[in-house]
């Protein structure tokens, strides 16, 4: 199971990459890295994963006794859930960035925007 | 002391309290955040201060109540304290520096940038992988929002093209630090450490992707294109806070990753720093535009500072004395020019011209530069000498030369850059009057002299700044503001007193260089009372390089001696580039002079083997194989400064160009530099075998080829003070051949020329350079009939070619006599001919200046020509009868320096009874033939006088003959191509191939380097994939880790 989604988030990462990298559109390429941002989060929490036990809740279900055997590793899913927060950060500067370019020269091609070189 | 955590909290609170404000209350908003970025930096401050006092410790914050790993825990040491310090200080200048910006940007902007300087304050302190990782993002997402402050349309696609760029490098890292955690069970950096074994085993991928992703946020060569963009067009108050600060604690974040990575992980840095320093210097060559070239020159100090860090296997204690002090001085210096280039208004380097009329910026630009470079006294010089040191004693010569490279390339393209801002038209453009700005660049060039003052106690060595003569050279920074003649009668006192109080510390040979250097100079600064005005900055460079000289002569350790080298280079550099065509002059010989410094560095180090503090003497003790490298390197080094054949190619120029009083110096004076050092060098080592070769016969051999070429040379110029100036080559070669004939009377003969040279150099120079500012020009040909109008020029120059061809009865037949006698002590002969052929030829030239200048026709636009200035005709007649006495009595001087020459070549010396002097193969008497050839004079005079009245006057007449064409007026004139006969016959001898060689070299280096930018398109998905080029190429150099 950890290996599944663990393979998914590499390929996830992959076909990101290459997306970003491949399409010259502006808007396309936020995308592309949404999704291997996503790949990046899947293969976090794989790597936290571990057969058989239960979600890191201190509850009734769980005592706090027992937690060191019966939950899996917490840490992973907590830098997750802060990954994932930046990830929406830099998304939303990147589209406000697209924004602002397509203002400037109505365009959202990215191999236009080489006034700067050498 | 108050918790450093409050450093975080107060700029994140700050942020947040700026987001409860209403928007138009700008100075409100501004207040809170400058007041912020105060106490950030006052508590940062007052823990390295604590720090260092030993008044507190290095202090663990501890977050969530709990112990690490199981929170987030941070640590302010020394060296964190004092870049949280850096970063929270270049964050409140450059928010003053951003007043107007941010009072138009606002609210939202002042917390973007106080979460910047929080973040990467956060960066420095935190002991924890995701927590770096956390503050990383947050850096990278308030540079997106700071970099839109820039009033520069294009700086939006360079903001796109960074955030893709940190997009893939936060794939890498998140990627890197899960499995990292996966094989050591923890996010602490120390526990990392403690498991690095583990780490670097099972994990080592893992760690390489960490280490490459802080690897890429420093923006190294060549996967940095989005950084240059950056550094191109963001505000300049950004690109400093980038290049300081942020560069700073990325590298802070790779200091911790060596600590886990251990030596295998060292040595990559050290190679990634290196490529970045040469490569990214290389290709700033090229750059003509002001910001993007400061981005270069950032990326390649940062790559050194990696490259630093990467060495730290060997640097041991002096770790952070190294790093600290590269780093300190690139961080003040690139900020402070990033802030200076706020104030002009053009882009391209030329437009730095707007500085001229500016003599504080000017002061502040050079301080910059020297603090980029690492010149004395800055505390890149101390890092720059240990770290080399270090280097060489573990034998890393590759490493060693690819640094002295970069380092000469950068020196290279940073003062073309400054001679363009000093001699360039000024751009029309002015200098922003901004009060803000100006206080801002202000502080940070007194922060760079403070850490001048601060490493130089640091450093195991006197503190250059605590040196009498540097100091007495600074002071005249603060009387800018005096007359020119006031300071001049200082600066003779201050020559005089120097000497005065110094007089019982020399041995007989340093108290003849001494004399020439001070007395000497004082003499030559007589004649820089003709100047009126204030004539900025024309005494500090002077008594920079007198500064130089002194200490030099005094010198006793290879670091008081490279010191003392390095800054008469400076001073004389600042002192030529005076003179009104003399740019490019004034760069080649800087090129040259640092290059031959570099090889002195290097020669000093290797023969140091780690022992930073090593005195001259122990130079005497080296071995075989190191010995003769030693000698090589210090060699070439020292006559790089007396312009020996091959490395000549910035005299002429830089002699011709320079002002008046200028050429004397620098001709007179500072050539003995490299005579000194050549001395020493020879003293201590003696003869040396490399490879079978004996080094001071090819010494020999290239005094002679300089002797013969130099004097041809001269023979073909139409200006008088080239002519001059290639002369020296000539004369210096004579020196050069003496020393290196290794006996007793060569040394002697040395010594003579060394005296001569500076007496009739310089009274020819200031003759020539009154007759030039008199007729408005220095080709000869333009001159002629002279005689009448400027009758003690005419006699200042006669008794000074007397003296330098050789005859009867002036000093200069002394250096005759003596080389003579030392040549029939000496074994080679071939070399010896080649001297012998060189003195007609120095007739030849001699000839021409008194031929052209001064007899023949007047010229009709002269006819009112005045005598030259009192003040440079007085220290002429001063030489003309330090000539004379030095004729009659040569004793009096030479018979010690006999004496002491014995100590180390006792054979040979000569007899100094009475009036006569003996040697084995004959005696010259002085007195005697200077009366004999005084009566012949006398004859030959009264006869012409007899015979004077019957000669006819003559017209002015062109001769022309049948069938040529006269194309130029100056075609027509006898005097000009004065010995076309010679030149069709000889002239091949004069072809420039070495200024082809050197050209060649150049142009080759700017090709390449304008060629290869081009590798950086432009395109934010092509940089994109050079970063991950970057991580492939980087991950199969390990050898797949």
């Amino acid at each position: 199971m950890a290996m599944i989604a663990m393979a998914t988030g590499f390929v996830l990462i992959l076909i990101g990459l290459f997306g970003a990298l491949s399409n010259r559109n502006i808007l396309r390429m936020i995308v592309a890295f949404a999704v291997a941002n996503t790949g990046v989060n899947l293969v976090l929490v794989a790597v936290g994963y571990m057969d058989g036990r239960t979600a890191p809740i201190l509850n009734e279900a769980v005592p706090v006794a027992e937690a060191t055997t019966r939950i899996i590793d917490p840490v992973p899913q907590a830098l997750v859930l802060t990954a994932i927060v930046i990830g929406v950060g830099v998304t939303a500067l990147m589209l406000a960035y697209a924004y602002k370019l397509f203002k400037t020269k109505g365009t959202l091609d990215i191999s236009q925007y080489t006034d700067l070189k050498w | 002391m108050v918790s450093p955590i409050f450093i975080i909290a107060a700029s994140l609170g700050g942020a947040f309290l700026l987001g409860l404000l209403r928007d138009p209350w700008r100075r409100a908003s501004y207040t809170i955040s400058l007041l912020v970025l105060a106490f950030t930096t006052a508590l940062a401050g007052a823990w390295v201060w604590g720090l260092a006092s030993g008044a507190v410790q290095a202090v663990d914050i501890l977050t969530a109540g709990t112990q690490p790993p199981f929170a987030v825990n941070l640590r302010l040491g020394i060296a964190e304290a004092a870049m949280v310090l850096l970063i929270n200080l270049t964050g409140l200048l450059s928010a003053l520096y951003l007043r107007d910006t941010l009072f138009i940007q606002g609210r939202r902007a002042m917390a973007v940038l106080l979460i910047f300087s929080m973040a990467l304050s956060g960066i420095v302190m935190t002991r924890d992988l995701f927590n770096l990782f956390v503050f990383f993002e947050l850096a990278v997402i308030s540079t997106g929002g700071l970099i839109l402050l820039s009033r520069d349309p294009r700086a939006l696609a360079a903001g796109f093209k960074y955030l893709v760029a940190s997009q893939v490098v936060s794939i890498l890292m998140l990627v890197g630090i899960i499995f990292a955690y996966h094989a050591t069970g923890s996010l602490n950096l120390d526990d990392m450490a403690a498991a690095s074994e583990q780490l670097l085993k099972g994990g080592a991928l893992a760690f390489f992707l960490i280490f490459i992703a802080v690897v890429a946020e420093l923006k190294l060569f060549p996967a940095n294109g989005w950084a240059l963009d950056i550094y191109e067009s963001a505000h300049p108050a950004f690109s400093a806070l980038v290049s300081a600060a942020a560069g700073s604690a990325a590298l802070v974040a790779v200091d911790k990753l060596l600590t886990i990575g251990g030596p295998a992980w060292m040595e990559v840095a050290s190679i990634i720093g290196i490529v970045s320093f040469v490569g990214a210097n290389l290709f700033a060559l090229a750059q003509n535009v002001d910001r993007r070239l400061l981005g270069y020159s950032s990326v390649a100090q940062i790559g050194l500072i990696v490259f630093v860090a990467g060495q730290q296997d060997i640097l041991g204690d002096s770790y952070l004395f190294v790093a600290g002090g590269v780093l300190l001085a690139h961080a003040v210096g690139k900020a402070g020019l990033f802030w200076l280039s706020g104030l002009i208004g053009g882009r391209e380097l030329t437009a730095w011209s707007a500085l001229q009329g500016n003599p504080l910026l000017i002061f502040a630009f050079a301080s910059f530069l020297a603090l980029l470079i690492g010149l004395p006294p800055f505390p890149g010089f101390y890092a720059k000498w240990e770290l080399v040191h270090l280097i060489a004693a573990e034998g890393r010569l590759l490493l060693l030369s690819l640094l002295l490279f970069g380092a000469l390339v950068e020196a290279g393209y940073l003062f073309r850059w400054f001679g363009y801002t000093i001699k360039r038209d000024r751009h029309p453009e002015p200098v922003a009057p901004s009060l803000y700005k100006h206080g801002v660049i202000g502080i940070a060039v007194l922060a760079g002299w403070s850490l001048a003052y601060l490493w130089g106690e640091l450093s195991p060595h006197a503190n250059l700044l605590h040196a009498a003569p540097m100091l007495f050279a600074l002071m005249f920074l603060a009387i800018e503001w005096a007359p020119a003649r006031l300071k001049n009668a200082v600066a003779i006192a201050g020559l005089l007193a120097w000497f005065a109080t110094t007089y019982s510390a020399y041995d007989p040979l340093q108290l003849i260089f001494a004399l020439i250097v001070l007395a000497g100079g004082a003499v030559i600064l007589l004649a820089s009372f003709q100047t009126p005005g204030r004539r900025l900055g024309f005494y500090p460079s002077a008594m920079l390089m007198f500064a130089g000289l002194a200490m030099l002569i005094l010198a006793e350790d290879s670091f008081t001696f490279f010191a003392a080298w390095e800054s008469l280079t400076i001073g004389s550099y600042f002192l030529i580039l005076r003179g009104r065509q003399s740019e490019p002059h004034a760069l080649s010989y800087l090129v040259f002079s640092l290059g031959g410094a570099f090889l002195i560095l290097t020669g000093f180090a290797l023969a140091a083997q780690g022992n930073s503090q090593f005195a001259l003497a122990g130079l005497g003790e080296l071995v075989q194989p190191l010995a003769p490298w030693v000698f090589l390197l210090l060699a070439i080094g020292f006559m790089t400064k007396t312009a020996a054949i091959g490395l000549h190619i910035w005299l002429p120029g830089a002699h011709a160009e320079a002002e008046t009083d200028v050429s004397p110096m620098v001709s007179g004076i500072l050539l003995k530099a490299g005579l000194f050092g050549l001395f020493m060098l020879l003293i201590h080592m003696g003869r040396q075998e490399f490879y079978g070769l004996d080094l001071t016969h090819a010494m020999m051999w290239i005094g002679a080829l300089s002797a013969l070429l130099g004097n041809l040379m001269a023979v073909f110029q139409e200006d008088a003070k080239r002519l001059l100036a290639y002369s020296s080559i000539g004369q210096m070669g004579y020196a050069l051949f003496g020393l290196a004939m290794m006996n007793h009377l060569g040394w002697l003969m040395a010594l003579m020329f060394v005296i001569n040279h500076y007496i009739y150099k310089s009274m020819l120079f200031l003759s020539v350079g009154g007759v030039a500012k008199r007729t408005g020009t220095r080709a000869m040909y333009q001159m002629g009939g002279l005689i009448t109008l400027m009758p003690l020029s005419f006699i200042a120059v006669l008794i000074g070619i007397i003296a330098m061809s050789g005859v009867p009865p002036l000093s200069g037949f002394g250096g005759r006599w003596i080389l003579y006698n030392a040549i029939m002590t000496s074994e080679y002969r071939l070399p010896m001919i080649l001297v012998f052929l060189s003195g007609p030829i120095a007739f030849l030239y001699l000839f021409r200046l008194i031929h052209s200048i001064f007899l023949g026709q007047l010229k009709d636009e002269h006819r009112l020509i005045k005598e030259a200035p009192f003040w440079l005709v007085l220290p002429q007649m001063i030489y003309v009868v330090c000539l004379l006495g030095f004729a009659l009595v040569p004793g009096l001087a030479l018979r010690h320096v006999d004496a002491y020459i014995s100590n180390f070549l006792p054979q040979g010396a000569l007899n100094w009874e009475g009036l006569t002097i003996t040697s084995d193969f004959g005696y010259w008497s002085p007195v005697s033939i200077m009366l004999i050839v005084g009566v012949i004079f006398s004859l030959v005079f009264a006869l012409l006088l007899l015979v004077n009245r019957k000669a006819q006057k003559v017209k002015q007449f062109n001769i022309v003959f049948s069938a040529e064409r006269p194309y130029r007026p100056e075609t027509t004139h006898y005097a000009w191509n004065f010995y076309a006969s010679y030149r069709k016959a000889l002239g091949f001898l004069e072809w420039p191939l070495f200024e082809r060689f050197w050209g060649a070299i150049v142009d080759l280096l700017h090709t390449a380097a304008d060629l290869s930018r081009r590798f950086y398109t432009g395109n934010g998905q092509v940089y994109a994939i050079h970063l991950l080029a970057f991580v492939v190429v980087v991950y199969l150099l390990k050898g797949g880790v």
